[in-house]
């Protein structure tokens, strides 16, 4: 692969005795979405949160445009262009929509240097992904799908390049699914490269160019979504071995 | 907003806080011959200070602490100690004051932060009482008598006056001034990182703030307004002990804030003058009749706020019918002053 914007480098990480993630490679090509995949308990968090720097690695390194990243803080990520959602959202309850975001229009990429700077800002991102007419509402009061949206709002605010994705759509109705996917869509077509967690197969097929697939901790295959889901051993993963049953 | 657009209610509005002002301006010449009215002022003023020295750090950064009234001894220490062993001017002291205990919570406390919740909580009130410790133990400092700040003619520059007036107008002066600081902290890139770090710190995190720094930097500015408070009360009462910095006055500087509303900067205002007023009142009223009693009615009025509104008396305001009329009949407010 030409220039990926992120390289993983056979990354591993043990909690005291526990392999959560053993030897882990890929890259993540600029300006496309990649979909990371993979049963519960696989390791994908574990994955996800080294990369952007909230477990160190307990071995291997990872890279960010050619530099090394694998030791930075997350509060360091912000202004290399790299952005997160959390996979159980955190919206800052106790605020209004407006002002969960105004943070990250003042200490992101944006750098406002005003409340009315970092306001407009906000602004423009919630009337992006459709918060706007929720403003002021308090970011407790939402439910599910609009505090989901809330966590991308506030990841775009920092104006990212790279934007990490955990698990956006968990416990949305296909309706909504349907349009936090027109979301995504619309979020890479603006250039911002996308790397996600997800279950909702439908979505990883419609969005990612790339998959890669994870199990006990192993990545066990990659590619695009068809030679993913027609690979034997990911579907003896999914949907257990043939004939496992009568045997 | 500029003046030319000006709306009915934002005019009202500052009508009323002119009002407001100069009502606290004028009250010193009705009641110079009542010391002890005007002493309840002072208290209200350097308490409430002193809770949103407080509220810097609980009510905006979430980082409860329990040990400010070590913070503020340690000002009035630092102080007193200045203009009694070094001969220092009493102004001069006071800014040294703010900048010792500034440094000295800055540096002492950093690693305290590395505990979270209730640790934290825990270890500050640790803190505090080490530092009074220190004190009580300390030759240098009168050890468990205090210290005495020398009496002599009134003069501004010695911060010595024989009315309570001029300490009125200073005290008056500090808690505007803390106000209006406090009001530019909420509104500035500094409180948005605060806020964000009391909700979530993995989030600020993710948004780029890095939660540490942004906390020692409110615990510094924090602990100044503390020291700062501290030098203002020895000035004024010219003896301080280390009882100063007794755990329960921590306490004491925490409710104002906590009942008035710590997410609000007006919070410990409220919340000041309305306590100490009712704490005043009732010492005056029951204390003679049954020892004890004003602090059991205390007790249940504090119960009773924090019972049925934990989001303090502004939190409960801002959202009140009351609120809503005193808007829009009193102050005309129309739905052009909606923000955002």
């Amino acid at each position: 692969m030409e220039n990926p914007i992120i390289k993983v480098e056979s990354i591993t990480k043990n909690f005291k005795g526990l392999k959560a993630v053993s030897d882990v490679s890929f890259e993540i090509r600029s300006g496309a979405i990649t979909g990371m995949i993979g049963p519960n308990g696989a390791g994908k968090s574990t994955t996800f949160n080294m990369i952007c720097g909230y477990y160190p690695p307990s071995n291997g390194k990872i890279f960010y445009k050619g530099e090394e990243i694998t030791h930075k803080h997350p509060y360091e990520y912000t202004n290399m262009g790299i952005a997160r959602t959390f996979q159980i959202m955190k919206p800052l309850g106790n605020l209004p929509v407006v002002d969960n975001v105004v943070p990250s229009a003042y200490f992101g990429r944006y750098g406002a240097k005003s409340l009315k700077e970092a306001r407009e800002i906000a602004l423009d991102v919630l009337n992006f992904t459709g918060l706007y007419e929720k403003r002021k509402v308090l970011a407790k009061d939402m439910g599910t799908p609009d505090q989901k949206r809330l966590e991308m709002a506030r990841a775009l605010a920092t104006k990212p390049e790279m934007l990490f994705l955990d698990e956006v759509m968990a416990g949305l109705n296909p309706a909504e699914t349907e349009s936090a996917i027109e979301l995504i869509r619309k979020i890479n077509d603006s250039g911002v490269t996308i790397f996600l967690i997800e279950h909702i197969m439908k979505a990883v097929v419609s969005l990612c160019e790339h998959v890669i697939v994870l199990h006990h901790g192993e990545k066990i295959s990659e590619g695009t979504p068809e030679e993913v889901m027609n690979d034997p051993y990911v579907m003896e993963v999914y949907l257990g071995k043939k004939g496992e049953n009568n045997a | 907003m500029k003046t030319s657009t000006l709306t009915p209610y934002a005019i009202r509005k500052r009508i009323a806080i002119v009002l407001l002002l100069t009502i606290l301006a004028v009250i010193p010449l009705f009641l110079s011959r009542q010391p002890y009215v005007m002493n309840v002022f002072i208290l209200i003023f350097y308490t409430s200070t002193m809770s949103m020295a407080w509220n810097l750090l609980g009510g905006m950064t979430g980082q409860n602490s329990l040990g400010h009234a070590a913070y503020m001894g340690l000002g009035a220490y630092v102080a007193a100690l200045f203009v009694t062993k070094a001969g220092l001017n009493p102004w001069l002291s006071m800014l040294l004051s703010m900048l010792i205990v500034g440094g000295l919570a800055g540096i002492v406390f950093y690693p305290c932060f590395l505990l979270k919740g209730p640790y934290f909580t825990l270890v500050s009130i640790a803190f505090g009482e080490t530092i009074r410790q220190f004190v009580i133990n300390w030759d240098f400092a009168g050890k468990a008598t205090g210290i005495s700040l020398p009496f002599g003619a009134e003069s501004f520059l010695e911060f010595r006056f024989m009315s309570k007036a001029p300490y009125y107008y200073i005290g008056l002066i500090m808690i505007i001034g803390v106000y209006l600081l406090m009001r530019k902290i909420s509104k500035s890139k500094f409180g948005f990182a605060l806020r964000t770090i009391r909700e979530d710190e993995d989030v600020a995190s993710a948004i780029g703030i890095k939660p540490m720094k942004y906390k020692v930097y409110a615990l510094i500015v924090s602990s100044m307004i503390a020291a700062m408070v501290g030098s203002f009360y020895a000035y004024y009462n010219r003896y301080i002990d280390p009882d100063l910095m007794l755990q329960s006055y921590s306490v004491e500087f925490v409710l104002p804030a906590i009942v008035g509303g710590a997410a609000f900067v007006e919070g410990p205002l409220v919340g000041g003058a309305i306590l100490i007023t009712l704490s005043e009142f009732l010492r005056n009223e029951f204390g003679a009749i049954l020892p004890g009693i004003n602090l059991i009615l205390y007790a249940v009025v504090l119960l009773v706020v924090i019972r049925f509104r934990p989001v303090g008396l502004l939190g409960w305001f801002s959202e009140s019918k009351l609120k809503k009329m005193i808007d829009v009949k009193i102050l005309k407010k129309s739905e052009k002053d909606e923000e955002v």
